[in-house]
């Protein structure tokens, strides 16, 4: 009877292991990139498998169909991934068209294109996206509104609604961010505001205010790309500055709470952030400089303390001009291998190597960064897939 | 600055091409055929201690579509372009300025508060836009208030019966090269960038530097446009209006006979554009003695291949010419603005050719003494068709007794210190940008005309300015009024301290130390009591805001 038990428990384990490596074989796993190629060259989404090390082979351009714009806000990202069951997309926004264009992951196919409003309009600085399992929202720099649209089967969208939303000095909504039922959104102003989303229309918290960065400095920071916690508690978020400043808000009340700001260093700009999947590590990107940045995060306290600083990556002024947004190789821990969109007219993807222990990290550019990104002339948004759990 | 995305500079292509079709006719006159003999500007004298001049701001649209601004000066025998005023210490400048821009292009740049401070205004009052007109006498050492050089308050707006300066030009100002140019806040690249600019020179440089004395001369004014002139992008250099060849293209000419010295007064009028500026015979940079830089005479000449000048700047300096026929041009180097700035491509900007016969006698010459007016004469008279001036052994005005200006800054005792940064931020590779000028420990912040000065001092007062760059890119500092002394680069003392009114100030590379200029204020004038502005001289940052007021109060 024991022995009996012992194969049959054999029996299960090899069964879910085999059901887990099924499981594993059917998710891919990707970095891709929003090529935001303007009406001159054919605009994509370029598709990158992830190699030993976190190295980056190009696997397969898939047209959209439409055009970008080449460049624009830092902090909004033109990508959304959704991994929700069998349900596998890609989401990628056309600024200069107009469009969010739907890509199954399962045949990296262009399912559709789903156009908002009229009056929608992201032609100046781009369309930002952020994404839960029923609905994408969408911010359009050039008309501040932000568009809701329902996840249809099969990588569809529908639009549902549009709100119109202005910072309080008349910014433009740059940067989003989701947990749960609440949205945070950026103007680029000095100014943040949380929204409900429960219903799948924002509904403003009514706590737009202006940063204490912002404040503090005269306007000349201000909250541009944002982020949150696993748990909701907490949205960070990455200044456009002349230094380099992250901004952290409590948010566990349901309303965001006055931010407390942290000057990581003296390199120029903090425009796009990103935590790692444990959340212990803060990643901040020198927009306008040549290096990136980790802060150790508390996700318990929300504090952040200085960590380490990349070298100089390769290629800068000669390649490219500025670092854009941010993803990871895996989706644990520090996440191992962070990618740095180069925005150039060699545009690529830096390849950093991640090491944290005992309150020590290092990033280290790998021999073989940066991965050519040949369809994008002006690379600003970057993402993996699966997408981080949070 | 660097790259903006193509479907803006697609929609504001458009609108320039719809401003270019709105246009019925062309006011400016016609600028000089490319690959022609070089032209100094003609030149109009001071009389009997007074220049009385009147300039309309015209503005037209070229066959390529690139726009021009032009600062038009009409007598009985015709119009010509931004001449160039010639004064001697003490003289006063009487000009008249009328603005007949109409149809100027679309003024979609910016969303930033262009207006005029409350207050009392100058002129015409109202609200600056791309149409308004002032100017600014780049360098002179005047007054900063309503009737002289006064931009914060001064407004011409078209169709007005137009605006007189009078500029008193000091008895010990220092003779060289200065400059006149609008400088409306938010517009002023628009009109630089369509040629708007011209020479303004104090006589006398030969009583300081007797270097010059009886040297042919030539007043060169390179100027910069672009297309859209707030579209970083290709762009054409020009010498006194004509263009210089990129590559192999015609280039202008310049004249001079084998081994002769000439003493040559260049102005840079552009944008933004840094020039390395060499002479080149045979591709091998020249020894050129320099004399003057930003219209100050330096205290000994000295002898350097490459010259930079930058956006703004001025420097005066005898070429000797080849003495024989070979490959030989006036060039600009490359410049490195750094990894936001702009890229300055070196290029050529003049062939110098060798001949025989005088090149100033083949055409009419340039008296340089005063030239007396006809009495029924209602404005000075004008040379025209000049390729040069030739510095009298005698000098045109008389020996200025006074030590000049600022003489004896080297020896005063500074009264403050202060330390000043640039700085910007993008918000997105298209924007928005900021650019900040800040006096440190207050916040950053781009000029707002109602702004309270950010620095207040008074006369008497001597301040020692450590200005720093914390940008990726260079900048160009300049301050209004005054000149001041060059002390430090980079906390290292200065092995020449030239007296300027425009300096470079390199970028940051993003580590270590930022790049650092110590410079000496000089606010013991009373004649600069007012409120005046520093900024950076390269104009779109100007423009955006890259300014702040300084209030000198009497004593």
């Amino acid at each position: 009877m024991q022995m009996s038990i012992m194969r049959r428990g054999s029996q299960w384990a090899l069964f879910v292991c085999l059901l887990t490596s099924f499981a594993a074989a059917a998710t891919p796993q990707y970095v891709l990139t929003n090529d935001d190629a303007s009406v001159f060259s054919i605009d994509s989404v370029t598709f990158y498998t992830i190699g030993t090390g976190g190295t980056l082979e190009l696997y397969k351009q898939v047209s959209t169909g439409g055009a970008g714009i080449a460049g624009g806000f830092f902090g909004a990202n033109r990508l959304a991934m959704l991994n929700n069951g069998g349900t596998q997309c890609v989401y990628a926004s056309l600024a200069f068209t107009g469009g969010i264009v739907g890509i199954d992951v399962s045949t990296l196919e262009v399912v559709g294109t789903t156009y908002g409003s009229a009056t929608d309009n992201g032609s100046s600085n781009g369309i930002g996206l952020a994404i839960n399992n029923q609905y994408l929202y969408a911010s359009y720099t050039g008309s501040n509104t932000i568009a809701t649209f329902q996840v249809q089967p099969e990588c569809g969208l529908s639009f549902v609604s549009d709100v119109t939303v202005i910072g309080l000095q008349g910014g433009f909504v740059d940067g989003m961010a989701i947990s749960g039922n609440t949205m945070v959104a950026t103007f680029g102003d000095g100014s943040i505001q949380s929204f409900n989303i429960s219903s799948g229309t924002p509904v403003s918290n009514g706590d737009m205010q202006n940063s204490t960065g912002a404040i503090a400095s005269g306007y000349a920071s201000y909250p541009t790309s944002v982020e949150m916690t696993q748990d909701g508690h907490y949205a960070i978020f990455g200044d456009t500055s002349t230094s380099t400043l992250v901004e952290v808000s409590d948010i566990s009340s349901g309303k965001l709470k006055k931010t407390v700001s942290y000057s990581l260093g003296n390199g120029i700009n903090s425009s796009n952030i990103l935590l790692s999947p444990d959340e212990t590590l803060l990643y901040v990107v020198n927009t306008q400089g040549d290096t990136l940045s980790a802060a150790f995060f508390n996700a318990t306290t929300g504090k952040l303390t200085p960590g380490c600083i990349s070298g100089s990556l390769k290629g800068y002024v000669s390649d490219w001009s500025y670092l854009g947004g941010l993803s990871l190789q895996t989706n644990t821990g520090t996440g191992n291998v962070v990618y740095v969109a180069e925005f150039g007219t060699a545009s690529g993807i830096a390849m950093i190597n991640v090491t944290s222990a005992n309150g020590q990290c290092t990033l280290l550019e790998t021999a073989g960064s940066p991965a050519s990104d040949p369809y994008s002339t002006g690379l600003l948004s970057i993402g993996t897939f699966p997408p981080r759990t949070f | 600055m660097s790259r903006l995305r193509f479907f803006v500079f697609i929609f504001r292509a458009a609108a320039v091409v719809v401003t270019l079709t709105c246009l019925a006719a062309s006011q400016c006159p016609n600028r000089p055929v490319p690959g022609t003999v070089l032209y100094d500007a003609p030149s109009i004298y001071s009389q009997n201690g007074t220049l009385n001049a009147a300039f309309t701001m015209g503005h037209s649209v070229e066959s390529f579509g690139y726009t021009h601004y032009c600062y038009k000066y009409t007598t009985s025998t015709g119009t010509v372009e931004a001449p160039t005023l010639r004064l001697n210490p003490g003289d006063t400048l009487l000009l008249n300025i009328t603005d007949d821009i109409t149809n100027g292009p679309p003024q979609s740049k910016t969303a930033m508060d262009m207006s005029m401070p409350s207050g009392p205004t100058c002129g015409d009052g109202g609200t600056p836009t791309i149409n308004s007109t002032n100017v600014h006498f780049h360098g002179l050492n005047v007054s900063p208030n309503c009737g002289s050089d006064d931009v914060l308050t001064t407004l011409i707006q078209p169709g007005s019966p137009g605006f007189q300066y009078t500029i008193k030009i000091p008895a010990d100002e220092p003779p060289g090269l200065y400059w006149y140019h609008p400088h409306v806040h938010g517009f002023t690249e628009f009109q630089v960038n369509g040629g708007a600019a011209g020479a303004l020179i104090v006589e006398g440089m030969q009583n300081v530097r007797p270097e010059v004395t009886g040297l042919t001369e030539r007043v060169i004014t390179i100027r910069q446009q672009f297309l859209v002139p707030w579209v970083p992008g290709p762009y054409q250099l020009t010498v006194n209006f004509e263009n210089a060849a990129v590559a192999e293209g015609p280039a202008p000419t310049i004249l001079m006979k084998p081994g002769e010295k000439q003493f040559w007064r260049v102005l840079n009028a552009s944008l933004q554009d840094f020039i390395p500026i060499q002479v080149q015979y045979g591709g091998v940079p020249q020894e050129l003695e320099l004399i003057a830089l930003d219209g100050y005479p330096l205290a000994q000449t000295r002898n350097q291949t490459t010259i930079l000048i930058p956006p703004a700047g001025r420097a005066e300096f005898i070429v000797e010419a080849p003495p024989q026929e070979g490959t030989a041009f006036l060039v600009t180097e490359t410049y490195s603005t750094g990894p936001t700035g702009n890229p300055d491509t070196g290029q050529p900007l003049a062939t110098i050719k060798l001949s025989n016969v005088t090149s100033d006698a083949k055409l009419s010459k340039v008296s340089p003494t005063p030239v007396k007016a006809a009495t029924n004469e209602a404005h000075p008279p004008i040379a025209t068709k000049t390729t040069t001036a030739k510095i009298d052994a005698k000098p045109p005005a008389p020996a200025n007794a006074l030590p000049l200006k600022f003489s004896d800054l080297k020896n005063a005792t500074p009264t403050t210190q202060r330390k000043l940064y640039f700085s910007e931020e993008f918000g997105g590779t298209n924007g928005p940008i900021q650019f900040y000028i800040t006096v440190d420990g207050q916040k950053q912040q781009v000029f707002n005309a109602n702004e309270k000065p950010a620095i207040t001092t008074k006369v008497g007062a001597v301040e020692d300015w450590t200005i720093e760059n914390r940008a990726l890119e260079t900048h160009d500092f300049h301050i209004h009024q005054i000149h001041f002394l060059m002390l430090e680069q980079n906390g290292q003392p200065v092995a020449n301290q030239d007296l300027r009114d425009t300096i470079e100030i390199p970028y940051w590379s993003g580590s270590g130390p930022y790049p650092s200029v110590k410079v000496r204020m000089d606010f013991r004038d009373p004649t600069i009591a007012g409120i005046f502005v520093f900024h950076c001289h390269i104009l779109l940052h100007e423009d955006l805001g890259m300014m702040h007021k300084i209030q000198v109060l009497p004593q």
